[in-house]
């Protein structure tokens, strides 16, 4: 029960700071999806299930912060959140390397198959352009919040584990 | 798994199967139910619910913002700089419209059947919350229907063109602006009154489209509204031209436009409350 609450707390939390501060951390032209990390953190330390469970939450979230069609990111974060999981349970990596690589992929593939879906629903930008200047920046600067945020996240999500270093973490 | 004891976990493709299907439910919802359905009621209570926070979280970085702003103009006296910068805005912006008053005299003149423009009610509003995703070019005011804004009204800055009003809750609206990629607006070059639409991108960059190809612009030229469609009032100013590519094999040149409006930096607005239109009518199709 108390990792159910933990995990809703994280994504209430992830809400809040996407509303409040991510859209003052604008670098360039991307700002980081705060809910995206919790999501790929939850994947990390509970599975592909849980990563989908919370993907649909939070997309759902982001669905309905943003004017685009309400379920597309439910759709890519389920996806994406089930996906992560499967990633680390099949990654053959140790070490800081397992995580930062799933939330390369992990963060890629989530901006990527936005695009895709509003593209097929036919509401998307230019694909191309979309791609270089939106997907490939956005997917970088989650990947480096995932690395910074990992390992307080993972702590704060599992708490009945003794987790004393990022390497054990990982 | 890696975190302390191993620990076998299992994907459950049943479940993501339910997930994906019930959120491909909810985007057909969302598509096939009008303005008041569920799923749009419920994000306009989210906007609702988020506007407090949102206000809360522009004011905490104000002096963050306000830090890296004074660092980016360092070097000068950042009051000389600051009075300077909104005097040349406002110089622009006056130049732009008194060049735009003289053609408009000059035409109005030649015109029997004369009228005067319509006056619109302004109503002031602060920006609360900025884009919070790549995606999309929205941000929100902390005006809603119960100050008398709908759905469809222009915005604008003192700098010129903002944008038009999306959704509306009752103490909020989000607006999507004209450099968000669905957006469109008819516009003209000050100088050749030749007419295209000004498109939005994903970069937040505008570009003019259409632009008859015997009458191309030049950099530094002033695009307004040119209020075709009934979208936005004419006259108002989109932005400047800043890179011109008449290419012979192009069936029109491209145009780059610079917008007037610093939309990271913008903290007030106007909402156009006396102009109402179908707020699809802004979007590219």
């Amino acid at each position: 029960m108390k990792r159910w609450w933990a995990t809703v707390g994280a994504l209430v939390g992830a809400l809040v700071l996407q509303v409040m501060l991510a859209p003052h951390m604008e670098i360039g032209n991307a700002t980081p999806s705060l809910l995206l990390l919790v999501v790929i953190t939850l994947s990390f330390v509970e599975g592909p299930s849980a990563g989908a469970i919370a993907g649909f939450a939070a997309g759902l979230l982001l669905d309905l912060l943003s004017t685009g069609p309400i379920g597309a990111w439910a759709l890519v974060l389920s996806v994406t959140g089930y996906t992560a999981g499967m990633l680390q349970e099949n990654l053959f990596a140790e070490g800081w390397l397992a995580p930062v690589t799933v939330a390369i992929i992990a963060g890629f593939l989530a901006d990527f198959s936005y695009l895709l879906v509003v593209t097929v629903l036919g509401v998307g930008p230019a694909f191309w352009t979309s791609l270089v200047q939106a997907v490939l920046p956005r997917a970088v600067y989650n990947a480096v919040l995932v690395m910074l945020a990992y390992p307080w996240l993972a702590r704060f999500l599992r708490a009945d584990r003794s987790i004393k270093s990022f390497k054990r973490l990982a | 798994m890696r975190i302390g004891q191993p620990e076998p976990k299992r994907g459950n493709p049943r479940l993501l199967v339910i997930l994906v299907v019930l959120s491909l439910v909810m985007v057909t919802v969302y598509f096939r139910e009008g303005d008041t359905g569920p799923l749009h009621t419920m994000r306009s209570a989210t906007i609702e619910i988020t506007a407090p926070i949102a206000r809360f979280g522009t004011a905490i970085t104000s002096p963050f913002r306000a830090a890296a702003s004074w660092l980016e103009g360092l070097g000068a006296s950042r009051e000389r700089v600051a009075a300077l910068e909104q005097q040349n805005e406002e110089l622009r912006a006056r130049l732009a419209e008194l060049e735009e008053a003289r053609q408009e005299n000059d035409r109005l003149r030649e015109l029997v059947d004369f009228a005067e423009g319509q006056e619109l009610a302004r109503l002031g509003a602060n920006v609360i919350r900025r884009p919070v995703s790549i995606w999309e070019g929205v941000i929100v005011l902390d005006r809603g229907s119960d100050d008398g804004v709908q759905p469809g009204m222009p915005v604008i800055a003192a700098q010129g063109l903002v944008g038009q009003v999306a959704e509306v809750s009752p103490n909020a609206c989000t607006v999507r602006l004209i450099t968000d990629q669905q957006s469109g607006v008819a516009a003209l070059v000050q100088s050749t009154r030749a007419t295209g639409v000004v498109r939005g991108s994903v970069s937040g960059e505008l570009t003019l489209d259409f632009i008859d190809r015997a009458m191309v612009p030049v950099e530094g030229d002033v695009i307004l509204t040119s209020g075709l469609g009934g979208v936005y009032p004419a006259g108002i100013v989109v932005g400047d031209v800043t890179a011109v590519s008449d290419k012979r094999g192009d069936l029109y040149p491209d145009v780059t436009i610079e917008s007037r409006v610093q939309v990271d930096r913008i903290e007030e607005v106007l909402v156009l409350v006396g102009f109402t239109t179908d707020v699809s009518a802004g979007e590219i199709e």
